[in-house]
């Protein structure tokens, strides 16, 4: 406390963005610049009827001009938005490339949301053209249309069960491709033309933020951001023609969105489509990439699913695996503290390596990789020291829609727990009086579509303003206590940050997410909700029974289960900084419903509205 | 009173596991049932209760009496018949002859008369036949005679898997009323697995729905009926969409 003002600015090293003086100085132009040079070379793979299929830059490239000049002969002029609404899959990509390269503006929509939420996005950036994945997208749109006075044309990538439907204002994606390859032989010279039109500093794309308050805002991207970030990131880790990637988080996100369309524009990565959500864990075995990106949530899974293949291993195995990890830690322990690990360790930790962690890994895909990043929502340290253990030196990455993504970042051989590392390079990061977290640098956005006044709020002197609160360690790292907003001043008048205590609660096998609450109140409790998976095959080796979810949620020894786990928890802090009582959420969120993000955050507002005589119930 | 406890059996077919772990009671004399697609893993409960597989894990308690495991003919003696899917009638037997394989357990010859009478009553067409092949008969009288069979045994608890499969509308009524008849008049408690959803939600009183060897909802079958869940996917009742018909199926919640 009484050094606080330590250090409250921290500067990335020096970069000159090098793109950005370049001819190839749009994300449209650089794109055409890989088109050229990588023809023949994988952009991406997708599996079709179970066989990985090649898509080359060439392809990429012609579907991707076809698509914006199809939507030129529909009519799109320069700075039109057209939105996206798909699972990722090629499509996407050439969308999302086509509308750029001729002057477009794309905004991505959550294939989850309801039709109200899609009129919303669609609404707010006036879009005059909606390209849907199928028939499910379509009747969103054609469910709110009649509102929406803007939109011009719908085009559907995957006609599957629309044969007989005819509509004038409906066409195929193939339809779209076939008017582009039309247009482009009466007028060969134009795309390129179009090529040229979009600046630096114009709107690129529109990011919606899934926002855990309030209605969506769309954050304005410019080129000149997209470039920039793709350029400082490259600096920290480098991405080679070799990597693999697995996309299957939103694409609409802007961390998916950098990892799986920009990036691969810089460092060349290859990107492969996961069939379906389901299939995430048998993707991951058969691709194994090299660079992988995920949310907290997705690296709890894999540890989850890691920690139940023991459960059920031999002693043998399970003595094999305490020794092996135990080796792992070590040698990660020299790492983190900045020095390499003594000789004899390191050949042990080959030896551990051969005989068990490789095949650990091997479970869960991660076998070839070599760069590992978590981010979007706070990871909980323990965690990360697992997967440190394993050889799997996951760093963690910190920013948000509002700066295009990654700010401050975990370089290699600088990780340190508990924080999200230090300014990537051209980056600055500052705390603010009262300890908000303030950046700067070239990635920092234009503002929100249509909203100058919370534009206004939050640059101020070219400053984002994140909403976060944190401060800066000895060693420059950055460590996000909460959103600002998020902070509970307990009746006793004592400030309580809640993310830390979810973060703690998330981090055991049985509890997906939890909400702490206490605003105001004289103590804090929670409510969690439990990872079904796990609690079920709990209950089924413990003899409970249950029938439903709901059931699963009431049973006695499932509370105490929870309870044992919250106490864990509650030993690790301060007395007011416990949970005094907590309750089970006793039905299956989904991502339809708006008590949870796409990416399966609780969200506060609606948790702590919709389950207010739960929470009633505990004060 | 629970005459049947089911506590977390999981049952698996060399290395799959068909039921994950399910608990469920039946209360004495009334008819519940179970509902599920294909490949949920109803037949397999059945199956399990019935001793034809046994669970790798869990117990099932009759009558306050662990028969998890046990022999099948030892738990058709406790009180439990099992109506077989698909009609497995012993088709060189006659009539009568599949009727009296099912009183092969018991020895009261008097009692087995008076239930043979009993039978055909409920299926007058069998009284009638008593000599024809049970092999020469038609589809739904094959399923009354499974059924019949199984009452021979004079059970408490009848597992009726199907009864309605791949006959006509008005069979179905009727042979659906005959069960309905039984378990009122023979107090014969019922746990019955059906495709014919909105039959089976008709007639019981209580329904679980099972999926992928799992329990997603226990409720009364009024409850049921008006699920939005159980609407869309079992009764075939879909809210149509701005475009008329909808092909594709929004997310499940079982809530």
């Amino acid at each position: 406390m009484e050094e606080e003002e330590k250090m409250e600015i921290a500067k990335g090293p020096q970069l000159q963005i090098s793109l950005l003086e370049s001819e190839a100085n749009t994300v449209p132009r650089l794109f055409w610049r890989r088109v050229k040079e990588w023809r023949d070379q994988t952009a991406m793979r997708k599996k079709e009827y179970g066989l990985w299929k090649d898509i080359s830059w060439r392809t990429y490239g012609e579907k991707a001009k076809y698509t914006g000049l199809g939507l030129i002969e529909l009519g799109l002029e320069k700075g039109d938005r057209v939105a996206i609404i798909s699972e990722n899959n090629p499509e996407w990509l050439y969308s999302d490339m086509g509308i750029l390269a001729v002057g477009g503006v794309s905004v991505g929509i959550y294939p989850t949301d309801s039709p109200n939420q899609v009129e919303y996005v669609v609404k707010h950036s006036g879009a005059k053209f909606y390209i849907a994945e199928d028939e499910e997208q379509l009747d969103k749109i054609l469910e709110v249309r009649e509102n929406l006075p803007n939109l011009k044309k719908i085009i559907i990538m995957d006609m599957e069960g629309l044969r007989h439907f005819s509509d004038p204002m409906c066409m195929s994606f193939d339809d779209l491709l076939a008017l582009g390859i039309q247009l482009d032989e009466r007028d060969p010279a134009l795309f390129k033309k179009r090529l040229q039109e979009p600046q630096p500093d114009d709107l690129a794309i529109l990011i919606y933020t899934s926002g855990t308050t309030g209605p969506p805002k769309g954050a304005m991207i410019s080129h000149r951001n997209i470039l920039s970030v793709m350029e400082m990131q490259n600096e920290v880790y480098q991405g080679y023609q070799t990597d693999e990637i697995l996309s299957f988080l939103p694409l609409c996100h802007i961390a998916q969105r950098t990892v799986s369309t920009f990036n691969p524009l810089i460092a060349g990565y290859r990107v492969n489509f996961v069939e379906e959500l389901d299939t995430i864990p048998e993707n991951m075995r058969e691709v194994s990439p090299t660079v992988f990106f995920a949310v907290p949530r997705i690296w709890e899974k894999f540890y989850s699913a890691l920690v139940l293949t023991m459960i059920d291993s031999t002693r043998l195995e399970k003595l094999a695996y305490k020794w092996a990890t135990g080796i792992g830690q070590k040698c990660s322990d020299y790492r983190l503290n900045g020095s390499e690990p003594p000789f004899h360790l390191r050949v042990l930790f080959k030896l551990a390596d051969w005989i068990v962690l490789r095949n650990l890994k091997k479970v869960i895909g991660l076998d070839r990789a070599r760069y590992c990043l978590s981010g979007a929502a706070p990871i909980s340290p323990e965690l990360l020291k697992f997967y440190h253990g394993l050889g799997v030196d996951i760093g963690e990455v910190y920013g948000q829609t509002e700066n295009c993504g990654p700010t401050s970042i975990h370089y290699e051989n600088d990780v340190k727990f508990g924080t999200v590392g230090t300014p990537l390079p051209a980056a600055q990061i500052r705390i603010a009086e009262d300890g908000e977290i303030l950046l700067k640098g070239p990635h920092i956005f234009m503002g929100y579509f249509n909203d100058p006044e919370k534009t206004r709020e939050t640059i101020v002197d070219g400053w984002l303003h994140t909403g976060d609160v944190g401060r800066i360690d000895e060693d420059g790292h950055l460590i996000v206590t909460d959103r600002k907003k998020d902070i509970i001043i307990t009746a006793g008048g004592k400030n309580i940050t809640p993310s830390e205590i979810e973060n703690q609660l998330k981090f055991s096998p049985y509890i997906n997410d939890a909400v702490v609450i206490g605003d105001g109140r004289k103590y804090l409790t929670a409510l969690i909700m439990i990872d079904d998976e796990n609690v079920m095959k709990h209950a089924q080796d413990n003899r409970i029974p249950f029938t439903t979810y709901a059931s699963l949620t009431k049973a006695p020894e499932i509370n105490k289960l929870i309870e044992k786990e919250v106490d864990k928890v509650n030993k690790k802090f301060a007395r007011v900084e416990t949970i005094k009582k907590f309750r089970l959420i006793d039905i299956q969120l989904t991502t339809d419903d708006d008590e949870i993000t796409p990416t399966m955050k609780l969200k506060r507002k609606f948790v702590n509205e919709k389950f207010k005589e739960v929470i009633e119930s505990m004060y | 009173m629970s005459l049947l406890k089911v506590r977390n059996i999981e049952t698996y077919y060399g290395p799959i596991m068909a039921i994950k772990g399910i608990s469920f009671d039946v209360q004495e004399g009334a008819i519940v049932t179970i509902l599920g697609a294909n490949g949920a893993g109803k037949t397999t409960i059945l199956k399990t209760i019935s001793g034809v597989m046994d669970p790798e894990k869990g117990t099932i308690e009759f009558m306050d009496q662990r028969i998890e495991g046990m022999p099948p003919d030892r738990v058709v003696r406790m009180g439990i018949s099992q109506v077989p899917e698909g009609r497995e009638v012993f088709h060189d037997l006659t009539v009568k002859e599949n009727l009296m394989m099912g009183a092969y357990v018991r020895k009261d010859r008097a009692g087995i008369q008076k239930d043979l009478q009993m039978v055909y009553d409920y299926f007058p067409i069998l009284g009638e036949r008593t000599a024809q092949y049970a092999g020469d008969m038609s589809g739904g009288e094959q399923q009354m005679i499974v059924i019949a069979r199984a009452l021979m045994a004079r059970p408490k608890l009848m597992l009726l898997d199907e009864p309605s499969l791949g006959l006509s509308p008005r069979l179905v009524k009727e042979i659906y009323e005959i069960i309905v008849r039984i378990n009122k008049e023979q107090k014969t408690t019922l746990l019955l697995v059906e495709q014919n959803a909105p039959m089976a939600l008709s007639v019981a009183s209580h329904g679980f729905v099972l999926e992928l060897g799992r329990i997603v909802m226990d409720d009364t079958c009024e409850e049921l009926l008006a699920n939005e869940d159980v609407k869309e996917f079992y009764l075939g009742i879909k809210e149509e969409s701005v475009r008329g018909s909808r092909r594709w199926k929004r997310k499940k919640k079982w809530r």
